[in-house]
């Protein structure tokens, strides 16, 4: 069965989206709040939920929320800072058993009421949040942005995108830069909220069972005052490139890690796109792409190497973790891989293998209530009314033709090579 | 037909089970409604066991660290095709993983699924090692370890084991060392895989929308029969001291914070069973309650900027060995185990209080229950679970009788300072 969400407009840009299902043990509630991705506000934003999670008017301390959350058999409470985009989101989530499982009905109005709170009603000192909450988050944060480094992997995708989006938007890291953080206070954190409340887009997503009266609980919350509500712009979709880019980063590691940026001027509703997504699976999707069977299983060179596209963006990246003298080698491998695909040199069988491993993980979304959520909110922000169904369907009508042609529009922007010099 | 279905009203749950001719056991959770198809096969081998008498023979060998991850890759390898290419025709995406008391292999799928059931089987009870493909192999596996030795969480875990066993293989790396690994031949893998991967080691567990009757016929036309008899497997450990091997690791390396891990090793090992899974139980909500982040500890470390939200702690105990560890980062580790050991200092009575006990009881309840909305979150716990002696469905039951007197018994046999070491990396340069 298909799923189907439930979108009541409540008006001054909150929307609230219900889905039914009593397929799982327990019921979701999330508040996502949207932000054009900016480098005056992009600081200021990842600090809030920091600094909202840590108190409300009701329990103004971080234990005294937790014990309360323990109290109803565990909820789980959950902040995250994303971009999608060019877009900056905020999202607080509350995920709850369901009352049959512990015999206590009515327990969810208690978390509904706690994640609004924590939303809606931080505790303030003086008319502000609190000094010495926003001055621990501070440097919760600052440590936060330096640990990037950790997962070097994931830094190394980061710093390509970084650099090869250089003058755009989709550059920031979306937990900020640490030196904004300096110039960040109670006072103007606190302004920042007041504007986020009032003015950002809102999105209210309910996964689970649910009855009239939690709706309208739900929607009453939502009066508050609200106006010039946030025009988000689109993303800045960048086609061709004028100069490519070849970027060394020196560290201290064992494994280099090579990234290579292009650019696919492929809108997410051109008709192409979904060419796209099949043609990146081919060339490095899973364990039978052609990257994987030619760098690993054929040349020996890694361990993971593997291709992916950022649906809002319009790029694609391919990374792999090799040894410092292998570089060249695997560039070369990887270009003549891609321009395999160009030539239309995969089989019928690839296309079918991609298209089922696609369509696999997509199908997977209903097995997950936080993914139930996020599918139809990013529906919701790419504006794309097709259902669960009308999209797999979208997916085996990709015809051979296509995967070349969008292939073939892939322009290699930025290389990105993580090395040691020392060794 | 013999079946034996367990049920359980209060988690709403079924388990089916059968034992084969072959002496491989089959369990089976139906998840109505779902998409999503899962079958994990598992063997009661991992890295841990690199003492063993071969079957067949009568002295004990020891093998290169790493094998039992290298034999993981190495089944993978198949005369005709690739079994990647294989699974995902079907639309199957397979999968596999080693750790120090198991090897699993999985594949999850929405569609064909019986037909993927025989391929898992197959592949798993027909190796296929040539001295090219193991040669090959080498490489993409030096290519793993190289990559975990960048990971600094993975070096501070392995560094704290290292400082707590003196000769235990848990100390040891799962994927063994790039030298290690150079030894391994196809010979030594034989030995391996004949000795643990006898259908009487292993267990074949299923859950998704689907019929037992129609897994049973596939896994009878499918699995081997002509395994050898095995009486009983025999592994050897080494005695291990109950004194720590050193109190403290210090390493640099590239990252960004220091980070810490810190650890008790468990003196009372050798439990199996239920009283195995209950001793965790009581030993997790003990640091729950303790280091939780609803504990007073957590949220006075944490007000003092010596502790992040990363902060968390966790018991392992299994039929060998047990610890616990108290992990995050910090700028101050060697101030923050100060702290824990005088917080284990204070009288048990003002530490571990009774209403925390029984909140941390009723939320493990409800992370269980929220844990069984998932697939994997079940396969995975199954297995592990099974190879212990106790099955998931009687888990919730089994939390339930824990009784807040065991908490006190426990943290005073566990929680002492002379079983404890700190292991720290730090930024290069610090």
């Amino acid at each position: 069965m298909d799923l189907k969400s439930e979108r009541i407009n409540i008006g001054n840009g909150i929307h609230l989206n219900f889905i039914k299902t009593d397929k799982f043990k327990s019921n979701l509630l999330s508040y996502y709040f949207l932000r054009p991705l900016t480098k005056e506000e992009v600081t200021k934003n990842a600090l809030l939920p920091l600094v909202l999670k840590r108190g409300t008017e009701e329990y103004d301390t971080n234990l005294k929320i937790q014990k309360k959350l323990e109290e109803n058999y565990g909820a789980s409470l959950s902040i995250a800072i994303n971009k999608r985009g060019e877009k900056h989101v905020l999202r607080f989530t509350v995920e709850t058993i369901i009352g049959d499982y512990v015999g206590d009905k009515d327990y969810i109005y208690e978390v509904v009421d706690l994640l609004k709170s924590i939303v809606y009603n931080p505790v303030l000192e003086k008319g502000y949040f609190k000094k010495e909450y926003v001055d621990q988050e501070k440097e919760n944060l600052r440590r936060r942005i330096e640990g990037r480094i950790n997962d070097k992997r994931s830094y190394a995708l980061d710093r390509c995108i970084e650099e090869m989006c250089k003058k755009e938007r989709f550059s920031l890291y979306p937990l900020g830069n640490i030196k904004d953080l300096d110039d960040i206070d109670e006072d103007v954190l606190y302004s920042h909220y007041q504007k986020i409340i009032k003015e950002s887009p809102i999105e209210i997503f309910y996964v689970g069972e649910y009855d009239e009266k939690l709706v309208e609980y739900i929607k009453n919350a939502e009066k508050i005052e609200r106006n010039n509500i946030t025009r988000l712009p689109k993303e800045q979709i960048i086609s061709g490139v004028k100069t490519k880019n070849m970027v060394y980063e020196d560290l201290d590691v064992t494994q280099g890690k090579l990234v290579l940026g292009f650019r696919t001027g492929i809108h997410y509703d051109d008709r192409l796109y979904n060419g796209l997504i099949v043609a990146s699976d081919i060339l490095g999707g899973g364990p039978n792409s052609k990257l994987f069977r030619n760098v690993r299983e054929k040349e020996s060179l890694a361990y993971y190497i593997s291709s992916s596209v950022f649906k809002y963006k319009s790029i694609m990246l391919i990374d792999g973790g090799i040894e410092f003298d292998n570089f060249e080698k695997t560039i070369d491998i990887i270009k003549d891989q891609l321009e395999e695909i160009k030539k239309g040199n995969f089989t019928d069988e690839d296309m079918e293998i991609s298209k089922k491993s696609i369509k696999a993980s997509t199908e997977s979304i209903k097995d997950s209530i936080f993914l139930i959520s996020e599918f139809f909110f990013s529906q919701i922000l790419s504006e794309d009314n097709r259902s669960l169904r009308e999209i797999l369907n979208d997916i085996d009508a990709v015809k051979r033709e296509e995967i070349i042609e969008s292939m073939s529009r892939v322009v290699l922007d930025t290389i990105y090579f993580m090395k040691n010099s020392k060794s | 037909m013999d079946i034996k279905i367990y049920e359980n009203k209060k988690i709403r749950e079924k388990l089916f089970y059968k034992e084969m001719k072959s002496g491989l056991r089959v369990y089976f959770m139906p998840k109505e409604g779902y998409t999503k198809q899962y079958a994990i096969f598992a063997t009661d081998y991992g890295s841990i066991d690199n003492i063993f008498v071969p079957i067949g023979e009568k002295e004990a060998i020891e093998v290169p660290e790493g094998i039992a991850h290298f034999l993981e890759h190495k089944l993978f390898e198949d005369p005709e095709q690739s079994l990647f290419d294989k699974f995902s025709k079907l639309g199957a995406s397979v999968n596999a993983y080693t750790n120090f008391n198991q090897t699993a292999y999985l594949f999850s799928t929405t569609e064909n699924f019986y037909e993927s059931l025989k391929l898992l089987i197959e592949f798993v009870q027909h190796p296929y090692f040539t001295d090219e493909n193991v040669e090959k192999e080498k490489g993409i596996i030096s290519q793993e370890i190289n990559m975990y030795l960048d990971n600094p969480n993975w070096r501070v875990f392995f560094n704290c084991l290292r400082a707590m066993y003196n000769e235990h293989p848990v100390r040891i790396d799962i994927a063994g060392t790039v030298d290690s690994i150079q030894e391994i031949t196809t010979e030594l893998l034989y030995k391996c895989y004949n000795t643990f991967y006898n259908p009487t080691n292993m267990v074949l567990f299923v859950v998704g929308d689907l019929s037992f009757d129609e897994i049973l016929k596939v896994v009878d036309k499918s699995e081997r029969k002509d395994y050898e008899e095995v009486e009983k497997i025999n592994r050897v450990f080494p005695v291990e001291s109950k004194e720590v091997n050193t109190k403290i690791i210090e390493e640099s390396m590239m990252t960004s914070n220091p980070l810490f891990y810190m650890g008790f090793k468990d003196y009372d090992c050798g439990l199996t069973g239920r009283e195995e899974v209950k001793k965790d139980f009581v030993t997790n909500i003990i640091l729950d309650m303790l280091f939780g982040s609803s504990s007073e500890f957590y949220n006075k470390l944490y007000d003092e900027g010596l502790i992040d939200s990363s902060f968390g702690a966790y018991f392992t105990g299994k039929k060998s060995y047990g610890h616990s560890l108290v992990v995050g980062e910090s700028k101050d580790p060697k101030e923050v185990y100060n702290r824990i050991i005088k917080l284990l200092e204070s009288p048990v009575e003002k530490i571990l209080l009774e209403e925390d006990f029984n909140r941390i009881k009723s939320k493990s309840m409800g992370e269980f229950l929220m844990g069984l909305n998932s697939v994997e979150f079940i396969a995975n716990n199954f297995v592990d679970l099974y190879f212990d002696g106790f099955l998931l469905i009687d888990y919730l039951d089994l939390l339930e009788t824990i009784e807040y007197k065991e908490i006190l018994e426990r943290f005073k046999e566990h929680f002492t300072k002379e079983n404890t070491v700190l292991s720290i990396i730090n930024p290069i340069g610090q």
